[in-house]
């Protein structure tokens, strides 16, 4: 789960990247106002963590502007603002949670997951698609209920798969969801992907529609 | 006798002096009359007596002996035993009033001084005026009882006092009433005061308030504005200061549970490092808040000389490893001994600032420049260098509590430019900030004014 870091204190952004990676979000941190917005409007990103402080643009402009502009990703606002009419009003301009500093980072971890979750509209926290369940907080895969072993971006690219299922997603669509900035993409990294997790999920989960990408058919909500 | 005390509601103040005074200017002018009228009633009454001893004098020079059978004159009218008279003919009683004594009014001997006298007999007190003939032959006495002039004065006094007994307690009622509805603004704002809110510090409105309650109400509302800014700025120097704590206590929190979790080692080790300039940083933020709060609580600390390059280089030299770890030159020219008055300690925290500001704000291999000199303007103490500088906007706002120059990558607390201008004041330092022509980046100028000599 790619998501967007828009934090100015230097430490605080270090650890928060470092502690999100280690729970398996890809984190592209940005420092100021103006990248955030920036990076939200051109970046398909699961989720942001916004905090308000920010330089050259305040956060919850940053917020309002982005909801202006009709982007609905999930907002979690992260702040050391902890009065009451400031959190009525970060949630009212548009953000989804609001979290007063300092934060469990397992916490951070699993409020940004049932952000991402709801967006969907998946209400329960387990994924699944035919004899497949996806638990997001484990990080775990079941095939018909024996364990099976995923990389990280293999795991990335299921989940991304199954929380769009009955959407195509392009191959840049599935690169940007799987790589955070900086990270080398070979050209063929996609389909390599999904070729080891045919292999390991079964071979009829992903269909693939020629010339435009690859899609997971919806259906099943977990028996 | 106990003296009363005043009483201690303002109406009843006022309707006791108003009262008061009324009644005191009201028997001054009944004493006044009734003197008055006494000596005009003496007057005209001793001079009928005057005038009426003539007519008898001249009767009786003319009868003189004629009528000596028939003494006692008739009384002809009620009020007549109020008036008395005597003729004496050589010594003889010749004519008198049917009230008169027998002898004499006034003395008993031949001789008799003419002139006014106030002598008692018959048990009544009576004004009598004796005279003698020219022959002195003639002795006339006329006297009036004195009760009747005492009762012409009382009819006077009354006729006076009167009305002011009927009207006394008509004006007590107007005066009362009209206290009253001067004073009702007073008590309206006392009621709007004990009404209001405890914590509530809007301005108070008396409508038709007299001229004489504006600066009352415009002192309280001024009391009750600086009240609210005070409140007001210590709210947000909470929130302020509860916001810059919280920033860095997420961080070490994030940076800890990162370490926690790292399996690499690498990763570990640059957490744990993170944790540990956390924590510095926390605490350089708590030691910043507590100088700021001293400073603002009014410690000036004790001002003794301060050679102010020693104190420089000394600082100079804590401040400089993070500097020289980012390979930055750092160059002091604090040679010659500059004498400021002030506390060594506050001294130190200004200086200690304003060189951790310019090493931090400096990107690596910049050029810092400390220099104490003294000239005729006083002791400058420059700080310069060759960072970024900052605009002209944040140069005004330097100072203010919290404020950051934003981009800077720093995470600085804010607090660093409030502690220095605190101190320079409280010293009687000035501050400049400007760009360094030299350097390029900032310059700062603390001046202090030339110490007295021997001072």
């Amino acid at each position: 789960m790619r998501i967007l870091l828009a934090e100015d204190d230097p430490l605080l952004g270090d650890g928060l990247r470092a502690g999100l990676r280690q729970l398996g979000f890809l984190v592209d941190w940005v420092r100021d106002g103006v990248a955030a917005e920036r990076e939200l409007r051109t970046h398909p990103y699961a989720a942001a963590v916004l905090d308000l402080g920010l330089p050259l643009k305040d956060g919850m402009a940053v917020l309002q502007d982005v909801r202006r502009a009709g982007i609905v990703l999930p907002v979690l606002v992260l702040t050391a603002r902890d009065a009451l009419p400031d959190r009525i009003r970060g949630l009212d301009v548009g953000a989804d949670d609001y979290v007063v500093k300092p934060v469990d980072l397992n916490e951070l971890g699993a409020r940004l997951r049932a952000l991402v979750r709801r967006s969907h509209g998946q209400p329960q926290e387990c994924l699944s698609a035919q004899d497949i369940v996806l638990d997001p907080a484990a990080r775990s895969v079941l095939r018909s209920g024996t364990p099976i072993t995923l990389s990280a971006r293999e795991f990335d690219l299921l989940h991304t798969l199954m929380l769009n299922a009955g959407r195509v997603l392009s191959r840049e669509q599935l690169e940007q969801h799987l790589y955070s900035w900086g990270q080398e993409v070979d050209s063929n990294a996609v389909e390599v992907h999904i070729h080891h997790l045919r292999r390991k999920i079964g071979g009829t989960l992903i269909q693939t529609v020629r010339g435009v990408g690859y899609m997971l058919q919806r259906e099943g909500r977990p028996t | 006798m106990r003296v009363l005390a005043p009483p201690r509601s303002l109406q009843g103040r006022l309707l006791v002096l108003l009262l008061g005074l009324v009644v005191s200017v009201w028997l001054a002018t009944a004493v006044t009359t009734w003197f008055d009228a006494r000596h005009e009633l003496d007057e005209l009454l001793d001079s009928h007596l005057a005038q009426a001893a003539a007519i008898l004098v001249m009767q009786q020079s003319h009868e003189a002996g004629e009528q000596e059978h028939e003494v006692d004159s008739p009384t002809l009218h009620r009020y007549a035993p109020k008036v008395a008279f005597q003729v004496f003919h050589e010594g003889r009683l010749a004519l008198r009033s049917a009230n008169a004594p027998a002898s004499r009014m006034i003395g008993t001997g031949e001789r008799i001084e003419s002139g006014f006298r106030t002598v008692t007999f018959d048990g009544n007190a009576w004004r009598v005026f004796a005279t003698h003939g020219a022959e002195r032959d003639v002795q006339v006495f006329v006297g009036e009882q004195m009760t009747s002039r005492t009762a012409i004065l009382w009819a006077v006094l009354r006729s006076t006092l009167w009305p002011m007994a009927v009207a006394l307690p008509l004006l007590a009622l107007a005066v009362w009433w009209s206290i009253n509805r001067s004073v009702e603004p007073l008590r309206r704002l006392g009621r709007s005061l004990a009404e209001r809110d405890a914590s509530s510090l809007q301005p108070a409105v008396i409508q038709g308030a007299p001229l004489e309650m504006t600066p009352m109400i415009d002192a309280l509302n001024g009391l009750f504005q600086r009240i609210a800014e005070l409140m007001e700025s210590e709210r947000r120097f909470t929130a302020d200061a509860a916001h810059e704590l919280r920033t860095p206590i997420a961080a070490i929190r994030a940076q800890a549970q990162v370490a926690l979790g790292e399996v690499d080692a690498g990763l570990r080790r640059h957490a744990l490092q993170a944790t540990l300039e956390g924590c510095d940083r926390a605490t350089r933020l708590v030691a910043q808040l507590l100088t700021l709060s001293r400073l603002e609580a009014g410690a000036e600390g004790t001002a003794i000389d301060v050679d102010l390059s020693e104190l420089v280089r000394r600082v100079v030299a804590e401040e400089a490893p993070p500097g020289l770890r980012k390979q930055q030159t750092i160059e002091v020219d604090a040679a010659n001994q500059c004498r400021v008055k002030g506390d060594a300690t506050l001294l130190a925290v200004l200086t200690r600032n304003l060189v951790d500001n310019a090493l931090r704000y400096s990107p690596e291999s910049a050029t810092v420049r400390i220099t104490v000199q003294t000239s005729e303007a006083g002791v400058r103490l420059r700080v310069e260098d060759s960072g970024p500088g900052i605009s002209d906007v944040d140069m005004k706002r330097l100072g203010e509590r919290f404020f950051r120059v934003l981009g800077s990558g720093e995470g600085g607390s804010g607090l660093g430019w409030s502690i220095v201008r605190r101190i320079a004041a409280a010293h009687g330092a000035s501050i400049q900030v400007s760009r360094s022509p030299a350097l390029g980046g900032l310059r700062t100028d603390v001046v202090w004014p030339l110490c007295s000599q021997g001072g």
